[in-house]
């Protein structure tokens, strides 16, 4: 197998399912955000959302966090360090696979 | 594949241009450097009975508003996002600025700004003759500053996926290299070369005390009739991002919607 065709295989698959990628690309822009941000800004249903945050949150890469803003409850949805490391490394890889100045593979 | 990395691009910037979305930023700031721009026009065309007492009531009006301004501004808009923005497309936390971040802003600031203020200093110091371009200051103040707007609405365009800011940064660099032609076209005051050698430290000769306070003058003049159109510009902006923004968003978010 060849490098980058190496480097594809070992692309983390939490992150690299299209939605997911799009929350952890959307939650490592800022601190943290609530469920009707990424709703708003993923365009996946709400039940698509809660699976999807569901599983980042098992994998360890999304922390909740349940807040108050003035005295309503608030849940906010933040990238744990291991989450943002995984993020920064699948771009990483995904950058050194497919390199956009010097063309595709 | 190519795709993913444009929608996780495409993703990271719209979470760090998210708090631009409602327009309310461009707004206030456009308000707010309409207050600046008049309170310098003001100052700069209202007669008043000596130099110091005018050029301490710019000082004194630009810092207040300035200050005021911001305070009122950050606390107004807190409020109208909580109220307006938040039920509507939902909260995001700013991300927070990290030690090394913050390393790289003071070390770009230096750079940029304070190192190239600090040459000019010195050149203005060490040679005599140079601190005649202080009399054309009215001119190339502002198109430096269209210059550096430019810039920095192009980086913040990049940055936050927001096109809009392009066109800001253009009108701002129109209007800083205009109101910069208009000011080089007026002439410059007469400064005899040789006063420009006194002693810095000594009292001012009384030969460049009038074209000293011309000069101050019509600076004052063309900042405030560059920074009132970019105020427009930001307001009209802000306007047009929240008509846009409430036309998709008309009502808050609620579990039928």
């Amino acid at each position: 197998m060849s490098a980058p065709l190496s480097q594809l295989s070992d692309l983390d698959r939490v992150i690299h399912e299209p939605a997911r990628l799009v929350l952890v690309a959307l939650l490592s822009s800022v601190e943290s955000a609530d469920f009707l941000f990424l709703l708003k800004e993923s365009k996946l249903t709400k039940g698509n959302l809660s699976v999807h945050l569901s599983r980042l949150e098992e994998a360890g890469y999304l922390k909740v966090e349940k807040t108050f803003r003035g005295k309503i409850p608030h849940t906010e949805y933040r990238l744990t360090p291991k989450g943002r490391s995984a993020f920064d490394q699948y771009r990483a890889s995904l950058g050194s696979i497919f390199d956009p100045k010097k063309g595709r593979v | 594949m190519d795709n993913t990395i444009d929608t996780a691009d495409t993703a990271v910037k719209r979470g760090r241009g998210y708090w631009f979305v409602d327009g309310f930023t461009e707004l206030l700031a456009g308000v707010l450097f309409v207050l600046l721009g008049g309170a310098l026009l003001a100052r700069a065309l209202v007669p008043q009975d000596s130099f110091l007492s005018r050029f301490m009531g710019i000082v004194g009006d630009v810092s207040v508003i300035k200050v005021l301004g911001f305070f009122v501004a950050i606390a107004l808009l807190s409020w109208l996002k909580d109220r307006f923005t938040y039920p509507r497309t939902g909260f995001a936390r700013g991300k927070r600025v990290t030690l090394a971040e913050l390393a790289v802003f003071v070390r770009n600031i230096f750079l940029l700004v304070i190192l190239p203020l600090l040459a000019c200093a010195a050149v203005f110091i060490l040679i005599p003759d140079a601190r005649v371009a202080l009399f054309s200051m009215p001119a190339w103040l502002p198109g430096g500053l269209g210059v550096l707007w430019v810039v920095l609405s192009w980086v913040a365009a990049e940055r936050m996926g927001l096109p809009r800011f392009r066109w800001l940064g253009a009108g701002m660099l129109v209007a800083g290299l205009a109101v910069g032609a208009w000011q080089w076209a007026a002439g410059f005051p007469v400064v005899p070369v040789e006063a420009l050698h006194a002693d810095l430290m000594g009292p001012l000769p009384e030969v460049l005390r009038a074209p000293l306070e011309e000069t101050v003058i019509r600076l004052y003049i063309s900042l405030g009739v560059l920074i009132v159109p970019v105020g427009v510009l930001f307001a009209v902006s802000g306007l047009i991002t929240f008509l846009r923004y409430r036309k998709e968003n008309p009502v808050p978010y609620t579990e039928e919607s």
